[in-house]
């Protein structure tokens, strides 16, 4: 069990309205959260509840009323620190598999030498030797997904904001995918917030689920999870614990979709 | 380097596929001058305006005013699209900067350039300068129009990555933004190319006395349309290599970009 002694990152009664056409729209009202060191944490919700809005206010992206602290200092904007990882893989399609891991380390001009060893690394880490050269037009999603962890880890951020970032996979290679990130942070030890709409990856990956209600989002309920993560994953996805828990977190899920007037929670 | 033989015949076999509709031109051309349909005095045959090109070409005239023409349209077009990329980057990220200038794009893209012609020699004199500033002008607003909306339509998620990523706000356009929008600026900069020897050779016909355009004026002034035919062939030529080098340069540029590939195929004669 982690506890949460300091805080990594804290939110702090962030509000955030949407202008529209029928006026103000509230997406996130007096949501608080805090991360500890180290911790995986997921937020779950139904479809436009601002947990995506939530995780780029974060990221430093969007303006919000409230405060976001990362070791205890309040954000200006993004940061090398703070990682993130898009559904959409967000890789720049001018630059090649290398170029694109490469890119972050040539903003803060690192020298060639280390540039090629950390690619290396990274490039084998995500098992795409051999494709340093392509362009990501020629990659398949699962690939392109791995660029974009890769490009993210190159700068080596402690915090990894993830959003939906399997969303667009197929089942398969979506689960491999979540093996290897679960293999990269138990490793690295970074401080993951992780956005899913997938209660079973949630349950897979996370120390500690939150729920957030309907528009305006709010955190509402928290589950913490707490198996070995070491064993194989037929065996934890096929026991009780990993079962109950995940019914728990699926029935408080649903609980909020019925709420908003949705029924389009996947229970898978 | 070994070449295979049935290479060299596929590759004339497509030369003479591509060949067949200007040697049909040309026949219907030779077709209407003999068969008296139109008077040969207003358009001569084919072989006339052959040995006039000829003649042209062996002559030190033509060089000497395709380089005049393709001077004035280089440098108004190198000056119009560097320009108009600048104002097109500065419309998508900064909206006091659009609030000024929409009005001022909006109100002149339809205007024909060529109308301000007469405007500019009052302003700049005959040569030079007058032919500049009409290929400037005419090449600026497609490349703001086009830069503007390959810089407007760049993901989100892009611009996010690359800040997370350290990419400071001074790095952003050539970085991510100008690169994003590179199939729309190299769109714009087609049209900016065929805008650029329009707007060269209509000024030198009103206001020049060198340059093609004049060239092809007096030709047409004095009844020589034979010359008047090989000027205009001469100019046809450069401007149709000059389009080729850009399609092959976006070729390059733009390996990366999903539909670039087969536009290229697709544009290619």
């Amino acid at each position: 069990m982690l506890n949460i002694v300091r805080p990594k990152i804290e939110i702090r009664r962030v509000s955030k309205a949407y202008a529209s056409d029928h006026g103000p729209v509230l997406a996130l009202r007096d949501t608080d959260l805090a991360v500890g060191e180290g911790e995986f944490v997921s937020i779950v919700g139904p479809s436009g509840c601002g947990k995506s809005t939530l995780l780029y206010i974060v990221g430093g992206f969007l303006d919000a009323d409230g405060d976001v602290i990362i070791d205890e200092k309040a954000i200006m904007g993004p940061g090398t620190d703070r990682g993130i990882v898009f559904q959409e893989y967000a890789l720049f399609p001018w630059l090649t598999v290398e170029d694109n891991i490469g890119y972050g380390l040539d903003r803060q001009h690192v020298s060639a030498t280390d540039r090629k060893k950390i690619i290396d690394r990274l490039i084998g880490v995500i098992g795409l030797t051999g494709f340093e050269k392509r362009y990501p037009r020629e990659l398949s999603g699962g690939m392109k997904q791995r660029v974009a962890i890769a490009r993210t880890l190159a700068c080596d951020p402690a915090i990894l904001l993830l959003d939906e970032p399997f969303g667009a996979l197929d089942a398969q290679t979506r689960e491999i995918m979540q093996d290897e990130l679960l293999r990269i942070w138990l490793e690295t030890q970074k401080t993951v917030l992780l956005v899913t709409h997938d209660v079973t990856e949630a349950v897979y990956l996370s120390n500690r689920i939150c729920i957030m209600s309907a528009r305006p989002g709010q955190i509402i309920e928290q589950f913490t999870v707490d198996l070995d993560r070491t064993r194989p994953r037929e065996e934890l996805v096929l026991s009780p614990d990993f079962n109950t828990i995940r019914n728990k977190v699926w029935l408080s899920v649903r609980r909020q979709a019925l709420a908003a007037g949705q029924q389009n929670v996947d229970p898978s | 380097m070994l070449i295979r033989p049935e290479a060299v015949s596929a590759g004339a076999a497509r030369l003479i596929g591509r060949m067949s509709p200007l040697v049909l031109f040309i026949a219907l051309w030779y077709g209407a001058c003999s068969s008296g349909l139109v008077n040969s005095e207003f358009l001569p045959t084919p072989t006339k305006v052959a040995a006039a090109l000829a003649d042209l070409v062996s002559g030190g005239e033509i060089a000497r005013n395709l380089f005049v023409t393709l001077f004035r349209a280089a440098v108004g077009l190198a000056l119009g699209s560097i320009c108009g990329i600048w104002i097109g980057l500065m419309m998508a990220r900064s909206e006091r900067f659009k609030a000024y200038v929409t009005p001022i794009v909006g109100g002149t893209y339809s205007l024909p350039k060529s109308a301000l012609i007469p405007l500019f020699a009052l302003w700049f004199g005959i040569g030079n300068v007058t032919a500049i500033a009409a290929v400037f002008l005419a090449c600026l607003l497609p490349m703001i129009v086009n830069t503007y909306h390959g810089v407007v339509t760049t993901p989100k998620v892009l611009v996010w990555s690359a800040q997370a990523l350290g990419t400071t706000d001074r790095e952003l356009p050539s970085q991510v933004l100008l690169r994003s929008a590179m199939p729309d600026i190299f769109t714009g900069l087609r049209i900016a190319l065929g805008f650029s020897f329009v707007l060269a050779i209509s000024t030198e016909m009103i206001a020049s006395t060198s340059g093609i355009g004049k060239l092809i004026f007096l030709y047409g002034e004095n009844g020589t349309y034979d010359y008047m035919f090989a000027a205009i062939a001469c100019i046809v030529a450069v401007a149709f290599v000059a389009d080729r080098v850009t399609l092959l340069g976006m070729h390059r540029l733009l390996r990366w970009h999903e539909s670039a590939a087969a536009d290229y195929e697709r544009r290619r004669l």
